[in-house]
């Protein structure tokens, strides 16, 4: 398990080499020159220089609005936004400028940005530090959102992300971060809007988010063990969504679980459900369920964090309601 | 009929009638925002300038964080402010106060600190006023824990709210529909409650129960009406508050009609109406006859152009085509 490359350097990688083929592209954000807070720009600085790699004022408006004004002029920017709580004071520039420009200039103007930007619970870092608000940003057209769960996907989508000509708004998951996994020295993309079915199974559909794919998967195996077969299905990029990934698996296994790590109420897990109820329909044996977290702050006491905290627990839990186990039965 | 509905009151005086009627009884109750002094954008400080005096209705700044910002610390130390925010395309620029601060403070004090305070707002397409003052983003709002979030769809309805929200001891977010804004009602003259996260059964029907918010729950009114007299018998339910939502009454009409349409104005993709079809596909699964229907706007921003926009925004028609899809429906008479 300590082989393998971890999901910041995955990043970094994608970074350092794709940058390097685009010299219009450069990266700013606050602490970026020393790597980035979650060093996922660990060795840019050396690589690219002072000119393309740049260390930002804490302005999360100055700093979106930066990659807006120079996108629109030819510029390939990446931004990154240190926790994704702090997005929210850059929503305007994200929402009304940079989502719209295309739209409202008659699709002359093009916007190729990635904002980077990282967010979950687990850390002890408080309500304001820890919270997950992926939801917000697919709600917008005019943003394509991915949020990789596994250093392979990190790497691939980022090369992606860089070579779009869109608003790509890339988040990850800081628990997620240090993982390790295979991936390749090369340059190779994961394609935008691809779904992954991460694990095949025949019993329940499991689609799960960013840091609970791994929830998913520790599921997955334990409840092979007791004869139910999961199948977990990693959206990836959230949007646009690859709803037909989702819909034909489930399909196939009749039964379906969300999992993010979210507030459950309003979270991306609802539009996934509700593809579900209306396309899968006549398919389903069972509710629709949802796993995500309860509806309050991200706690700052450890204890609280962790009983907030979705995982690997809940999601058996739900998976049992709706398939009797031989220990349950 | 028509003349009785053109005695009504508007929805915009219900709701400066509820804040007059409260600040008449309470001195720490204030309003602020842009051109409030004028009675707001849309009139919904209409009067109360004149009758509290520019101590308690103020102009402020062009500058959203700013005036969400004075809400959080007045409510904090005691006072009961009223903000309005003119187009909900501008929380944009408040979101860190409204999200990060006025949300987590009662929460992160240990209970301690009591917010009480309303932050006005007007949201919704079909005014041809574009993309970034045209949008629907109650959904952002009702993510967030630590806000209540409220949806008037009628006059009654809208000054009922607000005075619940004015003397609720947590942050509420009122958004109104600026195409609602003029509909005409009957409201009582004297103070009056509708309480907050209690939804209302606006028509009853026994065929199909259709979810509606905002703006959309007048026209699945008339959706129901239409069908109606096609043999089909259609339930309108409104949330009224989307957070905390009472989900019973939703589902509970579910569970009776067996099936569901949830419409909103909104962007479909990721929007509230999601989390209703989420809830009935879990908490009503056993009773439903057909799919979850769900109406929103296409994925793109609201368009300028009236045309694209008039197609854009969905409507009466949007309603009876989707319960056309799962509801047997006789031919138009």
């Amino acid at each position: 398990m300590a082989a393998g490359v971890k999901y910041r350097k995955a990043i970094a990688q994608a970074l350092r080499d794709e940058m390097e083929r685009q010299p219009e592209s450069f990266i700013v954000g606050i602490d970026i020159e020393p790597g980035g807070t979650f060093m996922t720009n660990e060795g840019l600085l050396e690589r690219l220089g002072p000119e393309r790699v740049r260390d930002a004022p804490i302005s999360e408006t100055a700093l979106v609005g930066l990659a807006v004004g120079a996108a629109a002029v030819g510029m390939r920017p990446v931004v990154e936004i240190q926790l994704i709580d702090f997005a929210t004071v850059a929503m305007d520039q994200i929402v009304n400028q940079m989502a719209k420009m295309k739209y409202m200039f008659g699709g002359k103007a093009r916007l190729p940005i990635v904002l980077l930007t990282h967010q979950g619970g687990g850390r002890s870092m408080g309500a304001q530090h820890s919270q997950t608000l992926e939801a917000w940003f697919c709600h917008i057209p005019g943003l394509k959102v991915v949020t990789p769960a596994t250093p392979y996907d990190a790497k691939g989508l980022m090369v992606a992300a860089l070579r779009d000509d869109n608003p790509v708004v890339y988040i990850t998951n800081k628990l997620g971060i240090g993982m390790r996994g295979e991936v390749p020295d090369e340059l190779y993309e994961v394609p935008i809007g691809q779904a992954d079915v991460k694990r095949e199974g025949d019993d329940v559909t499991l689609i799960a988010l960013s840091s609970m794919v791994q929830d998913a998967l520790a599921a997955a195996g334990e409840l092979a063990e007791r004869g139910i077969s999961v199948e977990v299905v990693d959206p990836r990029t959230l949007s646009p969504l690859d709803s037909a990934t989702i819909l034909e698996s489930v399909k196939k296994t009749s039964r379906a679980v969300v999992a993010h790590e979210a507030v459950t109420f309003c979270g991306f897990g609802a539009e996934i459900a509700a593809q579900i109820a209306e396309e899968a329909f006549d398919y389903l044996d069972a509710p629709v369920k949802r796993v995500g977290a309860p509806f309050s702050p991200v706690p700052f006491n450890p204890t609280l964090e962790k009983a907030w905290l979705p995982g690997k627990a809940e999601i058996i839990s739900t998976i049992e309601s709706l398939i009797p186990t031989a220990s349950s039965a | 009929m028509a003349d009785q509905k053109r005695k009504g009151k508007k929805f915009w005086a219900a709701i400066a009638e509820a804040q007059s009627h409260a600040m008449d009884t309470d001195p720490d109750i204030f309003v602020a925002g842009q051109d409030i002094e004028m009675g707001a954008l849309w009139s919904t400080a209409r009067g109360l300038r004149e009758r509290f005096g520019p101590e308690r209705v103020r102009n402020t700044p062009l500058s959203e964080t700013a005036m969400a910002g004075l809400a959080v610390g007045a409510a904090v130390a005691g006072m009961r402010p009223i903000v309005e925010i003119m187009f909900i395309d501008f929380m944009a620029c408040c979101m860190d106060q409204i999200v990060n601060q006025m949300a987590k403070m009662k929460y992160m004090f240990g209970g301690k600190a009591k917010l009480p305070l309303v932050i006005i707002t007007h949201q919704g397409a079909g005014t041809g006023q574009a993309g970034q003052h045209s949008q629907s983003l109650e959904a952002w709002f009702t993510h967030i824990p630590g806000l209540k979030v409220v949806m008037p769809s009628d006059p009654y309805d809208a000054g009922g709210l607000m005075t619940s929200a004015i003397w609720d001891d947590n942050p509420v977010i009122f958004i109104t529909n600026k195409r609602l804004l003029g509909l005409r009602g009957d409201v009582p003259d004297e103070p009056y409650r509708v309480p907050l996260g209690k939804a209302a059964v606006k028509r009853e029907g026994t065929d199909v129960s259709v979810v509606a918010t905002g703006r959309m729950v007048q026209e699945a009114l008339k959706a129901a009406d239409e069908l109606a007299g096609r043999g089909v018998s259609v339930e309108v339910v409104d949330p009224r508050t989307l957070s905390p939502l009472d989900s019973e009454t939703i589902i509970g009409s579910v569970r009776k009609t067996g099936r569901a349409v949830v419409a909103q104005e909104a962007v479909r993709f990721c929007g509230y109406g999601a989390e209703l079809a989420a809830q009935i596909a879990d908490e009503a699964f056993d009773y439903l006859d057909a799919p979850i229907k769900r109406i929103g706007a296409p994925f793109s921003p609201v368009p300028f152009a009236p045309t694209l926009e008039a197609a854009w925004i969905k409507g009466k028609g949007d309603i009876i085509a989707a319960i056309e899809e799962i509801v047997p429906v006789g031919a138009p008479a």
